[in-house]
């Protein structure tokens, strides 16, 4: 089964298709991956510098607030006058329109002067740092930017506010609460703008500021988000998130965790603070938050002093991306298993398109080789090698079938001789003995003169009698003779001369014409010049004494190179004869000893088996053509080449 | 002039005495070789017709032992089974003439003078 021609054909086809869906897949797929993560990340990237634009934008926001209202007409007056109501108002209204959290006007010394919120008339001393406002008495100038405010500062500007800006964060791969832990202060955008003596110059008499806490603020991380990925924003799965981080916490954030609510109060792992709050690099990394795989691009945040203080955040997830992975993969699946499918269908067709002849050509071998040669090969195929494997099938089987005939009825005569000859052998020995005394006390009775007429005629019987057993028993043995062949290089047309001298004169007196066609070209032949001499003599005789008078002998000599011969080349002689012939059953009979057409007495019948016998010993053959009334034709082929067959002896004495 | 005629088969033997005698030749029979090499001892021949095929001992050995003997005296060997190699190897080893049986007085007689009158 797994040696059959089938399973090696849809074998090949599935190697090859996998071979080919498997590379297309591996290569495809990681070169897809890895240019769909570099896109990922440029686009992280720009979402990040999109991010950070919003988040100045804010900042710039919260500016332009505090400077409108320091520019306002009769805010300057109101606050050399310290008319509190009138400057409340005007904070209150610039903080509602501008979504402050915090704002306030703190006077040269540090003191603040009011505020928003609840305690909008509660004086402090000082103790309390307003680090802005203080920034701005110190350096004389407006400030805005990220700053990190206390707890403390937080609880007196607006005591609502303390629960939002308080978390106890969360370490994603230690989730345990500590003390040391628990963040301290918050992270707020703001702005400080001095108030002068004269509209921009002068002595400086305050500081108006103002601001908004990022802890769970929604405002900017959302407006970043819907900037940037407004086209994206349909898609709710895979919508990008913002997240702003106060050192290391996230503290504003629209990633949502597994209750529905902003994923805020955890820690970022310990390398992304190295590479971005300490070394203040931009970092990109595709990293595991919550449930999911995200790609995240993070940036350090500054505040007022220079200090990197928190960091703002873009994550996608990936699954946006590897969803097309996935897709692409699948379909390099399919295609593979489809080209599979295909394959092993081929396969199996092809297989059978090839296998089926070839079955029915084994099939018929195996037939064959039992002996049956008419078993049926089926229609010709339309393949090219198949179909010269199916003619030359038949033609074999053909060819099998002639010499199969052939050998078979020489086989026979081989045996038939071989026991004739044994016999004859062993039977002409011993007769030979009392035919002596036969022949000796025959003839020396026949000596003696006292004997009548009637007795020395009835001898006379006797005598002639006893040589015709004598010439039977002589041809008996000539038949049997297991006489080493005497070969020598021989021209045959000059044998075919000498031979045809040895008859000519018996033709002219029976009127019989003798014609030699000669082949002048002949190579010399080795071989053993009586013995074929007597062969072609007999042949002649016998054509001589079948022909009527006014009939014609023809003989030819031609050069056959490979016609009779078993790929051998060799010479041909034929002797045809104008005689009465011989029926088609004689044909088969002519080469056994003592078959013989000629009346009892003419002849003894051994002469065309001792032909064939020598004729065999020379390694070539004897065939008859015979028509009935229109005469036969003899036709002794011998091999070129020395081939003398010392093999072919029949008998042993 | 004697012959010393050897051969297993008894109607040869007396073929061969009648003939010759009938000749005048004097006629010494041997029906082995073992017989023929007792008989030379007596009486040696001047001609020996030796049969090839014998039992025991065979025409052959009785022609070599003749020959170790020193013996050369002409022989005629004759067989009823003559072929190309038993001719030549009877003249190999010193046969003068080869006769094929059967054979008419007229052919025997031939044979002996011929070889008679070579020598």
């Amino acid at each position: 089964m797994l040696h059959s021609t089938r399973f090696k054909l849809i074998f090949s086809f599935l190697i090859v298709s996998f071979l080919v869906g498997g590379i297309s897949l591996f290569i495809g797929g990681h070169l897809l991956y890895k240019t769909v993560l570099r896109e990922a990340t440029n686009q992280a990237k720009l979402a990040l510098s999109a991010a950070a634009d919003v988040y100045r934008t804010n900042i710039k926001y919260v500016n332009v607030a505090l400077n409108i209202t320091t520019l306002g007409m009769g805010f300057r007056s109101s606050f050399i006058d310290r008319d509190l109501p009138d400057l409340i108002d005007r904070i209150e209204r610039m903080s509602g329109y501008a979504g402050l959290d915090f704002a306030g006007i703190v006077t040269q010394s540090g003191t603040t002067l009011c505020r928003t919120g609840p305690n909008s008339r509660l004086e402090d001393t000082g103790q309390i740092e307003n680090p802005i406002a203080q920034y701005v008495i110190t350096h004389h100038q407006p400030a805005s930017g990220t700053i990190v405010l206390t707890l403390a500062f937080m609880t007196r500007e607006n005591p609502d506010l303390s629960d939002r800006i308080q978390f106890y964060p969360i370490q994603i791969d230690s989730p345990k609460k500590t003390a040391q832990d628990e963040q301290q202060g918050c992270m707020a955008i703001a702005a400080a703008i001095p108030i002068f003596e004269h509209r921009t110059s002068g002595e400086l008499l305050g500081v108006l500021y103002g601001g908004i806490v990022l802890n769970h603020s929604t405002g900017i991380v959302d407006s970043a988000r819907k900037s940037v990925f407004f086209d994206e924003i349909q898609q709710e799965i895979s919508m990008p998130t913002a997240t702003i981080l106060f050192n290391t916490i996230r503290i504003a954030t629209n990633m949502i965790d597994e209750n529905g609510l902003r994923a805020v109060g955890t820690r970022v792992s310990e390398d992304v603070k190295q590479e971005v709050l300490v070394r203040g690099k931009q970092w990109t990394q595709t990293h595991f938050y919550l449930t999911d795989q995200y790609i995240a691009a993070y940036e350090p945040i500054t505040d007022i002093f220079g200090k990197r203080v928190g960091m703002l955040s873009i994550a996608i997830l990936e699954s946006n991306y590897s969803a097309v992975q996935r897709k692409v993969i699948l379909f390099f699946i399919i295609t593979t298993l489809m080209g599979a499918i295909v394959a092993v269908c081929m396969g199996y067709f092809l297989a059978r398109r090839i296998t089926a002849p070839v079955t029915r050509l084994i099939k018929a071998s195996w037939d064959v080789s039992k002996g049956n040669t008419a078993s049926d090969i089926g229609p010709i195929s339309k393949d090219k090698e198949i179909a010269i494997l199916q003619k030359t099938f038949k033609n074999m089987v053909e060819a099998m079938k002639r010499r199969r005939m052939a050998s078979e009825s020489q086989i026979l005569q081989s045996e038939k001789q071989a026991s004739v000859g044994r016999l004859a052998a062993g039977v002409a020995h011993e007769i030979n003995n009392p035919l002596t005394g036969v022949l000796t006390y025959t003839h020396m009775l026949l000596r003696r003169e006292d004997i009548s007429d009637d007795i020395r005629s009835d001898l006379r019987v006797v005598a002639e009698s006893t040589d015709r057993v004598r010439k039977i028993v002589k041809g008996l043995l000539d038949f049997s003779r297991q006489t080493k062949l005497d070969p020598e290089p021989t021209d045959i047309n000059r044998l075919l001369d000498d031979t045809i001298k040895l008859i000519e004169n018996q033709a002219l007196l029976k009127g019989v014409s003798i014609q030699f066609n000669r082949r002048e070209d002949m190579p010399m032949i080795v071989l053993d010049q009586s013995q074929i001499q007597s062969v072609l003599l007999n042949i002649m005789i016998n054509a001589l004494d079948a022909t009527k008078p006014s009939g014609a002998i023809t003989i030819s000599s031609t050069l056959d190179l490979i016609a009779n011969g078993p790929g051998h080349p060799g010479i041909e002689i034929s002797i045809e004869d104008t005689g009465c012939g011989m029926p088609q059953e004689y044909l088969t009979q002519i080469f056994d000893p003592f078959f013989s057409t000629k009346e009892v007495g003419k002849g003894t019948g051994l002469g065309l088996s001792v032909s064939f016998g020598i004729v065999k010993e020379h390694g070539g053959n004897i065939r008859v053509q015979s028509e009935i009334g229109k005469g036969s034709k003899f036709f002794v082929w011998l091999p070129i080449e020395k081939q003398v067959n010392q093999n072919a002896n029949f008998s042993r004495g | 002039m004697q012959i010393l005629v050897v051969d297993d088969e008894g109607i040869v033997l007396k073929s061969c005495k009648r003939v010759l005698e009938s000749e005048g030749f004097e006629v010494i029979l041997a029906n082995s070789a073992y017989e023929a090499l007792v008989a030379i001892d007596h009486d040696p021949p001047s001609l020996f017709l030796i049969d090839v095929k014998m039992p025991v001992h065979d025409g052959m050995y009785l022609i070599k032992e003749l020959k170790q003997r020193g013996n050369d005296v002409p022989i005629i060997v004759m067989s009823g089974y003559s072929t190309n190699e038993t001719i030549k190897e009877a003249e190999l080893m010193g046969a003068s003439r080869f006769l094929a049986k059967p054979f008419t007085p007229y052919e025997l007689l031939e044979t002996v003078r011929e070889v008679i009158e070579r020598r």
